[in-house]
């Protein structure tokens, strides 16, 4: 191999490096005169499991739903790119379903439907309006919703309402509706907020097996590499053994950004401000009750 | 109370409230209260039709008038609800704005439909049911469809409204989730805001045919059979025993439309 086609080759490798999957470049967000996110440029990778942490308030929600194209940063909808496109700027579709998802803080579950229909949900933006219409009365790709269900051990469930339904109970038909729509990049706010220990550890084991699972709807490009998953929370135990990197914002920056396996208990304590005064504060269970 | 007091106690509401309050005493001091309210010998007259109600009309002849008048009345008032409900549910969602929702928020385009088509729905309903017979009968002379658009039209124009609100009145969250699906505002529509909407959507379509069989039946002056066509006939003949079976086939098809509206309701609690 010539000298110059090792520069080349080198070229591509930085290229690759150079090219995140998802790259926010300095988003911010005002509400009103709420200040919701300060400036953030951010870069991640495909494959990578992000954590987001900070107390509440900081930033979290705001970001991750700038990344699901739920909200346009002030600086327009291009500078937020994932894998060359901007939710923002996407029309509703498949392109915008492939490509991002979100589970969000409150469950956010049709009441009036049951189960099954708002598993199907997540197919709406591969579906036809007819198809969707015709999906009411007459559900289309059951079978699919069924495993989906099956997957997060609620299949029994298929044909409850959601208001009948524990917490965490909802939170899995979301994530059932999640691997309908099946997107290459996948949100989740504050996904294990209101769960019990067990039930978080549950939870969060569903979350990332979604990144590595094929959800093989015959999506084509997205169905078969691997998922990127970005996540707020609060525990520094589930994130050191679910993600791969932690981010830590406060009052709309980043204060952090580490190996997930770097994340010590003192870091977190002084992002969420327990250092000095209240050095007796269990921290987890003070984070947990921090935010809502 | 000193003047600034009072100016910053006289807010807006209260305002409006002093008004219709002095609106009030005012009309009561116009009304003349010395006038009998009755006519001369009106106590022997209304003494005659009450005892007119032990019993009622109840011959088999008459009772089958009643069934088949209830009948008509009733199929006039579904089928101008029907057309109301048709007419009233597009022009809702258009005049709520739910179908121009995008994540950047309300548009110039966006304010002029909702404001156009507010406009369009408040016109029908201003007009009288009874205005609208008049003009349908002027227009295209008595006939059964005269009467069913002049319900239609206004029906339509208060569907439309109301239906506006409930749909606006949605939880925004589950519509939130359902856009970040990739759902169009049309999907939207149909999986979060109709599903979550239609227990009031329906509970008030409900009422409004209760009101719609009143409608149909006092619609017989342009010349539909019904209940109201019968009571003037049996009025003209003072036949107040036969008024009184006709009046109550009338409440008990209002009450059965309650009831019906009612089971479908609790069916649908989740
Ligand atoms: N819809 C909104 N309107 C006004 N201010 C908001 C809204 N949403 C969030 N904020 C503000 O933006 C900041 C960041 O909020 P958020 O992103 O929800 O933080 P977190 O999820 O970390 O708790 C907070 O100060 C919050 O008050
Ligand atoms: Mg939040």
């Amino acid at each position: 191999m010539t000298a110059t086609g090792v520069r080349l080759r080198r070229a591509g490798e930085q290229f690759a490096v150079a090219k995140p999957l998802v790259a926010i470049d300095s988003a911010s967000k005002v509400y009103g005169t709420n200040r919701g996110l300060a400036p953030l440029s951010l870069a991640i990778n495909a494959g990578e499991r992000v954590a987001l942490v900070g107390p509440s308030g900081s930033g979290k929600t705001t970001l991750l739903r700038l990344l699901a194209g739920a909200l346009v940063p002030d600086q327009g909808p291009r500078s937020v790119i994932i894998n060359g496109k901007s939710p923002g700027e996407l029309k509703p579709g498949r392109e915008l379903a492939s490509l991002v998802g979100i589970v969000s803080q409150r469950f956010d579950l049709v009441p009036h439907l049951p189960v099954l229909h708002n598993v199907l949900a997540g197919r709406l933006g591969h579906w036809s309006l007819a198809r969707s219409v015709l999906s009411l009365v007459w559900p289309m790709e059951r079978r699919a919703a069924q495993q989906a269900l099956a997957r997060v051990g609620i299949a029994d469930k298929i044909n409850e309402r959601p208001g009948r339904l524990s917490g965490g109970e909802q939170q899995r038909v979301a994530i059932a509706r999640m691997m309908m729509q099946s997107p290459l990049v996948i949100l989740a706010d504050e996904p294990v907020a209101s769960l019990d220990p067990a039930r978080a550890e549950e939870v969060m084991e569903l979350l990332v097996g979604l990144v590595s699972l094929d959800m093989g709807h015959g999506n084509g490009d997205d169905g078969s590499s691997q998922r990127t998953l970005i996540a707020s929370l609060h525990t520094a135990s589930l994130i050191r053994r679910h993600f791969t990197r932690v981010i830590g914002l406060r009052e709309s920056r980043v204060q952090f950004d580490l190996p997930a396996g770097e994340l010590d208990d003192a870091v977190l304590d002084e992002l969420y401000d327990l250092g000095d005064d209240n050095g007796d504060v269990e921290p987890l269970a003070g984070l947990a009750a921090r935010d809502g | 109370m000193s003047l600034r007091r009072l100016q910053t106690w006289l807010t807006g509401p209260r305002l409006l409230t002093l008004g219709i309050v002095f609106a009030l005493a005012w009309s009561l001091s116009r009304v003349d209260w010395q006038q009998p309210i009755g006519h001369t010998g009106g106590g022997a007259a209304a003494l005659q039709v009450l005892l007119a109600l032990f019993p009622p009309e109840l011959s088999p002849e008459f009772l089958r008038i009643c069934v088949v008048s209830s009948w008509h009345t009733l199929a006039y008032a579904v089928a101008g609800m029907s057309l109301a409900v048709a007419l009233g549910l597009p022009l809702g969602v258009l005049a709520s704005g739910v179908l121009a929702q995008s994540a950047d928020g309300s548009g110039a385009r966006r304010w002029t439909l909702m404001a156009s088509v507010r406009f369009l729905l408040a016109a029908m309903r201003s007009v009288h049911e009874l205005v609208w017979a008049l003009l349908f009968v002027a227009a295209v002379g008595l006939s059964p469809m005269a009467a069913i658009l002049a319900m239609a039209i206004p029906y339509a124009g208060i569907l439309g409204r109301i239906y506006a609100e409930q749909l606006q009145d949605v939880p925004a969250e589950p519509v939130a989730a359902l856009r970040t699906t990739g759902a169009s505002s049309a999907h939207v529509l149909l999986y979060g805001y109709i599903p979550m909407a239609l227990p009031d959507l329906l509970s008030y379509t409900f009422y409004r045919l209760e009101c719609g069989i009143r409608a149909a039946a006092i619609m017989s002056f342009v010349g539909i059979d019904g209940i109201g066509f019968q009571i003037e006939l049996s009025l003209a003949d003072l036949l107040f025993r036969q008024v009184w079976t006709l009046l109550i086939f009338l409440v008990a098809l209002v009450v059965a439309v309650d009831w019906w509206s009612s089971r479908v309701r609790r069916s649908m609690a989740y």
